[in-house]
C-alpha cells in the first residue's frame, strides 16, 4: 500500500479511502449477531477477539432494537462510517456527537443541534425500551 | 471498525479434489486461507459470511492444478487514523497501556520520546500518575479516575503501522470525551 495514501487517512474528515467509503460498515451490535450465528464452526484468535469484543462493546443487544437504530440513523444523511461510531458510541450530547463524529458538521450537511439532539434522544429511546 | 465487504481471491485446487462437492472443497479450503489472516489494506478478516461467485477455472500450465476466482463477502476489522472506538486495557507499565479493540493492539504512551514512532507527546492526561504495584496503574491526583487491566476506555487512535500479518496502532485518551468509560468492578 502507497505510504501517500497512508498519510490521508483521517477518520475524523472521513478520509477512510474509497473502497471502505462505499462499503457496509457495520455497528459492533450487527457483528454480534453475525458472530454469534457463526459460532459453531472453527475457531480461530482474530474471531474469538472479535466476538468477544464487539459482545462487550454492543450498545444493543435486541435484533430488534439493533435494526431500528440503523432505520433511524438513515435518516440523518450520514456516511456509513459515521452511521456505526454514532452506533458504537452512543454519544448523550450535541457536543460529544460533534467530538466523536467531526465530519458530521462538515460538507455542508443540515446538521443543526436541533436535529442531532432530536437524534441522539431518539437512540437513547429505542436503547431504553429494547 | 468493522465493515461488510466483498473481497476476490485466486484459489488452487488440486485435481482430486474435482467432483460433486468441488464447490464445498473450494469454500472451506478459502476460509482455512483466508479467516483470521491480516493485511494492511483490508484490515483483519473476521469471518466469512457467504460466496459471491466462483468464476471459471484456468488449468496451470504443467501442475493439473486449477485456479478458481472466487468472490466472497466477509466481516473485517479495519482500523483508521483518527477513528474513536472503545477498548479493553490488557497491560498497564511506566511506559504507558496497551489496549485491545478486538484483533487489534493499540499502545496509550506515556513516555516522552517514544522515538520509533516519532512521537514526542504524552498521550495519557498530565494529571494522571502511574502507580507501580501488583495491579499498575494511571490515577488522578484526586483517585477519582483510574486505568488499570480490564478497564474500559474510549481512545483516539493516532496512528497505526502495518506489517505483514498484524496491524498495531498508536492511540490517545487525551482529548475531549475520552477516556475512561468504567472501571473493572464496577456496574458496566
Amino acid at each position: 500500500m502507497s505510504a501517500a495514501g497512508e498519510e490521508e487517512e483521517n477518520a475524523a474528515d472521513l478520509k477512510i479511502g474509497d473502497e471502505f467509503l462505499k462499503a457496509k460498515c457495520l455497528m459492533n451490535c450487527e457483528v454480534s449477531l453475525i458472530l454469534e450465528r457463526k459460532y459453531d464452526q472453527l475457531q480461530q484468535i482474530v474471531f474469538e477477539k472479535s466476538l468477544q469484543y464487539v459482545k462487550r462493546f454492543s450498545r444493543y443487544k435486541n435484533p430488534d432494537a439493533v435494526r431500528q437504530v440503523r432505520e433511524l440513523l438513515s435518516g440523518y444523511q450520514l456516511a456509513e462510517f459515521e452511521l456505526c461510531v454514532l452506533g458504537n458510541l452512543c454519544p448523550e450530547t450535541v457536543e460529544e456527537a460533534i467530538a466523536m463524529v467531526p465530519s458530521i458538521k462538515s460538507r455542508g450537511r443540515v446538521h443543526d443541534d436541533e436535529a442531532i439532539e432530536k437524534m441522539l434522544n431518539d437512540m437513547s429511546l429505542i436503547k431504553k425500551f429494547e | 471498525m468493522f465493515f461488510h465487504i466483498v473481497l476476490e481471491r485466486n484459489m488452487q485446487l488440486h485435481p482430486r479434489h474435482f467432483g460433486r462437492d468441488l464447490r464445498e472443497k473450494l469454500v472451506s479450503k478459502l476460509m482455512k486461507d483466508v479467516e483470521g489472516t491480516c493485511s494492511g489494506r483490508h484490515g483483519f478478516v473476521v469471518a466469512i459470511t457467504g460466496i459471491e461467485n466462483v468464476g471459471k477455472g484456468l488449468i496451470r500450465d504443467g501442475t493439473g492444478f486449477v485456479t478458481f476466482p472466487v468472490k466472497y463477502q466477509c466481516v473485517v476489522f479495519r482500523p483508521f487514523k483518527g477513528e474513536i472506538l472503545e477498548a479493553v486495557v490488557t497491560m498497564v507499565n511506566k511506559m504507558g497501556f496497551f489496549a485491545e479493540a478486538g484483533p487489534v493492539q493499540i499502545f496509550v504512551s506515556n513516555h516522552v520520546s517514544f522515538r520509533l514512532l516519532k512521537f514526542h507527546l504524552l498521550l495519557i492526561p498530565d494529571d494522571m500518575e502511574f502507580q507501580s504495584g501488583d495491579m499498575p496503574n494511571y490515577t488522578t491526583s484526586d483517585g477519582s479516575v483510574k486505568i488499570q487491566k480490564d478497564s474500559e476506555v474510549r481512545l483516539k487512535i493516532i496512528g497505526t503501522r502495518v506489517d505483514a500479518t498484524e496491524i498495531f496502532c498508536i492511540g490517545t485518551i487525551k482529548d475531549d470525551f475520552l477516556g475512561v468509560i468504567s472501571d473493572p468492578g464496577t456496574t458496566s
